[in-house]
């Protein structure tokens, strides 16, 4: 699956997470390139980032920055 | 999709590292990430169909990052190695080992960076960089310490200081960051030899285990292993002991973000 992760830096969280089917890549691309155009207009400053993982919860393990804050990342795992 | 040259490529990286990014700038960024769509394919692809492993995937890096490792180092669009890439998590040093054995022997045209023993600013872990035609995919291999180490200096960037996963910024974090990659070091060092005596012992135990006297010799030898094996879990539970007391005492700035209390 592949997820179009908008993140702010500075709060330290996901804005928006939107999915799409592995076999949908160009879609997921020209959602990806639209939502920097916007973020653009807009000033906002913002990551955006597309991702293919096996799952959502296969992602928060490789990726636990855009999803966990400080605490949780020192829980032992 | 447009091909773009080199001379493009690179102007348009110039542009971003001045910061004013138009649509334009946008467009073409995003036609030269694709342009690595097949290689990144290709490669993600022969990970989980000949290796049977399950990388996350990131298809382009994403804008912000371009921009700020252009203003960071003096890299040109062109060169940079990690436009596409994937990442695999795995449980400890020897099992990262084993992997990128396994990545060295899948592909033809691969490079290693190992910041194992020599880490950057604390982080440690083992790229490699796999060469399809002219296009680079850097797969990345953390065990799951090293992942707890670079996810927080990651956070502690977004949050505090971006600075900071570079070895910027205040010195609290600097110093920080350094002795938790130290520890994390001596844990991992320890680690690969209870795990290698583990698995040699199980071995000789299996082969000469019908021996009453070498049976008895080799069941104390593993006890021991057992001991230091738990030791090490105390050790590893200490140090996110030691990780939550640290960030409990962080430095804040006034008026600074809130996120950092959460």
């Amino acid at each position: 699956m592949l997820f179009l992760i908008e993140y702010d830096r500075n709060q330290g969280e996901v804005v928006t997470i939107r999915e799409y089917s592995s076999t949908d890549r160009q879609s997921a691309e020209t959602a990806r390139l639209d939502l920097e155009l916007e973020l653009n207009r807009r000033h906002q400053k913002r990551e955006v980032v597309l991702l293919e993982a096996a799952s959502e919860e296969a992602l928060r393990k490789t990726h636990r920055r855009y999803f966990e804050n400080l605490s949780q990342l020192v829980e032992a795992s | 999709m447009l091909r773009l040259s080199k001379t493009q490529i690179d102007r348009l990286g110039d542009r971003l590292r001045k910061g004013d990014i138009t649509e334009a700038d946008l467009r073409l960024l995003d036609d030269y990430r694709r342009s690595f769509g097949e290689a990144y394919e290709l490669v993600v692809g022969a990970i989980r169909s000949e290796l049977g492993l399950e990388p996350t995937g990131r298809p382009a890096k994403s804008t912000t990052s371009i921009s700020e490792k252009l203003n960071r180092e003096s890299i040109r669009l062109s060169q940079i190695q990690d436009i596409a890439g994937c990442r695999l998590v795995v449980p400890d040093i020897l099992e990262q080992s084993r992997v990128i054995g396994l990545l060295a022997g899948l592909f033809t045209n691969t490079t290693t960076v190992d910041r194992r023993e020599k880490p950057s600013h604390g982080y440690r872990a083992v790229h490699v960089i796999v060469r399809i035609e002219e296009k680079l995919v850097e797969v990345q291999v953390r065990s799951s310490l090293q992942h707890v180490w670079a996810e927080l200096s990651e956070k502690l960037s977004d949050l505090v200081d971006p600075r900071i996963k570079y070895g910027g910024g205040d010195e609290w974090f600097v110093r920080f960051l350094q002795n938790t990659s130290n520890m994390i070091l001596g844990l991992e060092s320890g680690e690969l030899q209870w795990i290698d005596r583990k698995k040699r012992v199980s071995l000789l135990l299996a082969k000469h285990g019908s021996d009453p006297e070498r049976r008895e010799k080799l069941l104390a030898l593993q006890r021991r292993v057992q001991d230091i094996e738990k030791e090490e879990t105390e050790l590893r539970n200490e140090l996110f002991q030691m990780l939550r007391h640290s960030l409990d005492t962080l430095p804040r700035e006034e008026g600074g973000s809130d996120a950092i209390s959460d």
